[in-house]
């Protein structure tokens, strides 16, 4: 809360001092946005900061600080007003939403409540309060830029100072010393400045972008890489495709290894191609669309349940492989060894193929040969007639 | 001459004159009656088939089918199932009902080809199919108007199958998902979610957790809920259900080991108009509060506390407040004894079903009490009550007119005095007399004598009794389908000479018997035509001619146990060869079988195997083509 406080205080002495009338009049004369933006950022957010104090407890020092404020506002207001008034009202529309804006947020202050889209501000970024930080835009070429850091004598970028540092050392012993190997001084280490620096913050080039420092919701973005991951993957090009899936695509490479850990891993497919990496977030897309159903891959076909089912004529080399010699059985089982039995043997060897389950069709459909052989023989071997009990229990 | 008679009565007139036969006799008729058979063909709306060959021709014969049954039709698979899509011949547009039960064989592409080709059909059984998983599930989807379904035992069905099959078959009513292990969480919410008209819906035996039943309890339609054993619900989750599934009338947490009374309390509270409760083996004891609410249930027919601490002013308290009270499982429940029991004679005269199943302190008194109190009994689980005796089984026998259901298996008590007064039980369907060792041929011979509408009989280990009993049950009870022999010590091939009069036994067990040889074998394989079910394990002395005459004549066997049996290499093929129907064998211990014989045996009937049970080495010694094929057909093979 404390810096809080001060970048209240700040935000007192000098932005709302800067924002005084002639800043209006200047704009009503220049017709120049950007003051004008600015009045109104610095306001917006500033109603941002109190509003978040308003939660707090109740402290009279605030309370004063923001009457001033008021005070000071309805002052700029009704100037402003009457330079209208001087004017014949002539004014343009986006000016008029600026004063409306100004009112409102001198009403939103005084009751202390927050109004949606404030809070929705609050939820997101940091809500540093303007004034606060300092803002740096880079250009896009130097964000773009691979190098950042050269040799001033063979021009060699590098992305780190410190690697460019342990370049310097190949052109000759002066760069070796500790002093020049050491981190240089920044501006913050830099003995005598005594006074606080301000936090940096960084902007994005891309007008319109909110991002972008003249955005009315601007959100700044907190370090150099920051701003370039953003820039590239919002402002650029996805040129990096992933090469298992070969449909996404990324502009950060970082971006794209990430992905690539995991490509292949979104198992969870729906029928309408969306697909998920947990099972549960597909289950949850499923129950909440119609008709939407999981897709079931089609790797899993065994072709073995095919081959069982149909049939196999490749198999007929194996059949030799079987070697049953009856003979065996028939030795153990004297009594029953049949003279018909060599018949058995004989239609084993000449009709069966070992797996192959329709050799012969019996009103259209497949029968086992085997079953026929061993039925002939059976009842040759009994010397009964065919039965037909209970085919079907009808 | 009944030619010209039947020849001139109208083809509504047949309908209803074969309406009336009772279906042996249609069988008669239509076997000799041209227009019978033609009254049949058209007036037919549901077939059992047993041989694939003749299913288009059943198909094309009988075009106003609804039900198709396949579950015992062990050849059937996805060329079958196609070629009948290819002959446009066969009208399958009527059929409603589709059982597809152990049909493990038919797989994605021929489920699919079935349900586009039944575009009215309504409900589906595919349980037991352990193979059948997503792709079969989203074959199936694609009969969006699937009603019921029963999928039992998929094993290989996960949450995907089952998200298409909600998402395929929004009209579900009634969807069974017992030990489908795969179904986890988000599944169950998918399916509460997208078929909201569920009616019923069992959960048995599923990793489901608390999550799930808040899911279900979002059904507003839901009537019927089942979730045997679900180990992970607890007491927070059935407590969603006080509030929710408004029109439940029927819970079932059997064996929820984390379930205690509290939540079921919180359920009663909930739906007073619960009409089964079922909390066997959950609850450890029945606590005042329990009770209290327990009372409030009006119209609580059905009760399942078994295995909880019941105490006599318990079960008064209950039975004088749910008086509408038909079923009561107070099985293996402490404190139960004759003065609760009287107390609920007393009170629930309307008492079909009593399960007092290790009830040790459970008396003739109680047991005349409830016989003379409760007329409608149908149905009582007496099982090791020792002090039972031939007094209470005799008021059972003068009262209990309407009795179908006798389970006696171990009481000592039960003498031949016993049985004959059971006898008097003239309606007794099903009686279990296992393990009871002081039972002889007298006693056999009165329930032979008297008990003639006997389908199911168990004389389990009941050495008493021989030949001479057999012979009484052989001559009385001619509709037995189910007889239980195993151990029977004193049975010989005489007895077995009987048992081949009993022309509809369906399921024959006679472990153990030393004395029956392959004569015996034969003559009851040439007796009994529909025998599905046979447990010859250690049969040491039956020869092959039994099993040669097994082979011939058994065609309908479907199931068979020869474990430790003398079969050779020989009659094993035969065997397997020539029972076409046969899907589950067991052949562990087969001294005189060598590799050889099993390859030759199993290549002659891999083709329609769906269980098998086979010593272990044998899965290095086989060849490597024959278990692929079985696993290719859908056979499960248990290495012993």
């Amino acid at each position: 809360t404390k810096d809080m406080e001060t970048g209240e205080d700040d935000l007192c002495q000098n932005n709302w001092g800067s924002a005084s009338i002639l800043d209006y009049e200047m704009a009503m004369e220049e017709e120049e946005e950007e003051p004008n933006l600015h009045v109104f950022k610095a306001s917006s957010s500033g109603q941002d900061n109190n509003n978040n104090n308003g939660g707090q407890a109740w402290d009279p020092r605030t309370m004063l600080c923001n009457l001033s404020f008021m005070e000071q506002k309805i002052h700029e207001l009704q100037g402003l007003v009457h330079l209208i008034l001087g004017r014949n009202g002539q004014l343009q529309d986006e000016q008029q939403q600026l004063i409306t804006a100004d009112l409102t947020s001198i009403i939103t202050l005084n009751n202390g409540g927050a109004s949606q889209e404030l809070e929705d501000d609050a939820e997101e970024g940091e809500n540093l309060p303007p004034g606060s930080y300092e803002i740096k835009q880079l250009e896009k070429e130097e964000i773009l830029a691979p190098h950042t850091n050269f040799c001033t004598i063979c021009g060699k970028g590098f992305k780190r100072d410190a690697n460019l540092r342990m370049h310097m050392r190949g052109h000759g012993d002066q760069f070796k010393t500790p002093a020049a190997l050491a981190k240089p001084p920044t501006k913050e280490t830099l003995p005598g400045s005594d006074a606080p620096m301000l936090i940096k913050r960084y902007s994005c080039p891309f007008p319109g972008c909110k991002r972008n420092k003249d955005h009315k919701r601007f959100q700044p973005l907190k370090t150099i890489l920051c701003v370039k991951n953003h820039y590239k993957r919002t402002h650029c090009d996805k040129s990096f495709t992933c090469s298992r899936c070969h449909t996404k695509k990324f502009s950060v490479i970082a971006d794209l290894k990430t992905h690539e850990k995991h490509c292949g891993q979104n198992k969870w497919l729906c029928s309408c191609g969306t697909t998920f990496s947990r099972k549960d977030k597909l289950f949850g897309h499923i129950a909440l669309f119609q008709g939407h159903t999981p897709a079931i891959p089609l790797e899993d076909t065994k072709p073995s349940s095919q081959r069982g089912s149909s049939g196999c004529g490749n198999n007929n080399n194996n059949a030799a492989m079987v070697s049953f010699s009856l003979g065996s059985a028939t030795n153990a089982n004297q009594e029953t060894s049949q003279p018909c039995f060599m018949d058995g043997k004989i239609s084993f060897e000449e009709s069966f193929s070992p797996l192959s389950f329709d050799t012969c069709n019996f009103g259209g459909f497949p029968r086992s040969i085997f079953d026929d052989s061993f039925q002939m023989l059976i009842s040759s071997a009994c010397g009964c007639s065919p039965i037909n009990g209970g085919d079907t229990s009808l | 001459m009944s030619h010209s008679i039947l020849s001139a009565l109208s083809e509504d007139l047949l309908v209803r004159v074969y309406g009336f036969l009772d279906p042996p006799c249609r069988k008669t008729w239509r076997l000799v009656s041209r227009e019978f058979h033609r009254v049949d063909s058209l007036s037919r709306t549901s077939i059992r088939i047993l041989r694939v060959e003749f299913l288009p021709a059943l198909l094309f014969k009988h075009p106003n089918l609804s039900s198709l049954d396949l579950s015992v039709c062990p050849k059937l698979d996805d060329d079958v199932v196609l070629r009948i899509a290819l002959d446009g011949a066969v009208s399958t547009s009527r059929l409603k009902s589709l059982n597809l039960s152990r049909a493990t064989a038919v797989r994605a592409r021929g489920l699919e080809t079935l349900a586009r080709l039944c575009r009215a059909l309504e409900r589906v059984d595919v349980s037991h199919c352990w193979a059948f998983g997503d792709r079969e599930a989203a074959a199936l989807s694609v009969a969006a108007g699937i009603r019921e379904l029963k999928m039992d035992k998929c094993l290989s069905l996960s949450d995907v199958g089952l998200a298409r099959i909600v998402v395929g078959c929004s009209k579900l009513n009634k969807i069974s998902l017992k030990w489908c292990m795969e179904i986890s969480d988000l599944g169950i919410d998918l399916l509460c979610k997208k078929c909201k008209d569920l009616k019923s819906l069992d959960v048995s035996y599923l990793k489901i957790t608390n999550d799930s039943v808040r899911s279900i309890a979002l059904l507003p339609k839901l009537e019927v809920l089942e979730m045997v054993s679900c180990p992970l619900i607890d007491d927070a989750g059935l407590q969603y259900l006080e509030n929710g599934s408004p029109s439940l009338k029927e819970i079932d947490v059997t064996r929820c080991d984390r379930v205690s009374s509290s939540s079921l309390i919180s359920i009663v509270k909930g739906h007073p108009d619960l009409q089964h409760l079922k909390a066997s083996h959950c609850i450890s004891e029945i606590s005042l509060s329990f009770l209290h609410n327990i009372k409030a249930l009006k119209h609580l027919k059905t009760l399942w506390i078994d295995g909880a601490r019941v105490s006599d002013s318990s079960l008064l308290t209950l039975s004088a407040s749910c008086r509408a009270l038909t079923e009561l499982g107070v099985s293996r429940c402490v404190g139960v004894t004759d003065i609760g029991m009287m107390g609920l004679a007393r009170n629930c005269s309307n008492l079909k079903a009593l399960n007092l199943a290790c009830c040790g302190f459970v008396t003739d008194a109680a047991i005349s009490a409830v016989a003379q109190s409760c007329l409608n009994l149908e149905s009582l689980q007496l099982e090791s009550c020792h002090l039972i005796t031939e007094k209470g089984l005799q008021s059972l026998g003068c009262y209990s007119k309407r009795l179908q259901e006798l389970d006696l298996t171990d009481c000592d008590g039960v003498n031949d005095r016993g049985l004959e007064y059971i006898s008097k039980c003239s309606n007794l369907l099903r009686l279990k007399l296992g393990l009871c060792a002081n039972i002889s041929d007298k006693g056999i011979f009165h329930i032979g004598s008297k008990c003639s509408k006997l389908l199911e009989l168990d004389l389990y280990r009941c050495a008493g009794f021989g030949d001479d009993g057999l012979a009484a049950i052989s001559r009385g009870c001619k509709s037995l389908n189910r007889l239980i022999l195993s151990y029977c010590g004193e049975l010989t091939d005489t007895g077995a000479e009987k048992i081949r009069q009993l022309e509809h036994l369906t399921h024959l067990e006679l472990r153990g018997i030393k004395n029956i040889t392959g004569t015996g074998l034969a003559a009851i394989a040439r007796g009994c035509k529909k025998l599905a079910y046979l447990d010859l394990k250690q049969c040491e002395n039956i020869d092959d001619s039994g099993f040669w005459a097994l082979a011939y004549f058994s065609r309908n066997l479907r199931q068979i146990n020869l474990c430790n049996c003398s079969v050779s290499d020989t009659a094993l093929c035969m065997l397997m060869s020539n029972l076409s129907r046969v899907q589950d064998v067991d052949l562990v211990h087969l001294n005189r079988v060598t590799v050889e014989g099993f390859e030759f045996a199993l290549r002659a009937c891999c083709n329609r195997l769906k269980k098998l049970k086979l010593l272990a080495p044998l899965r290095f010694l086989l060849s490597s083509e024959l278990l692929e094929v079985l696993h290719a057909r859908g056979c499960r093979i248990r290495w012993d």
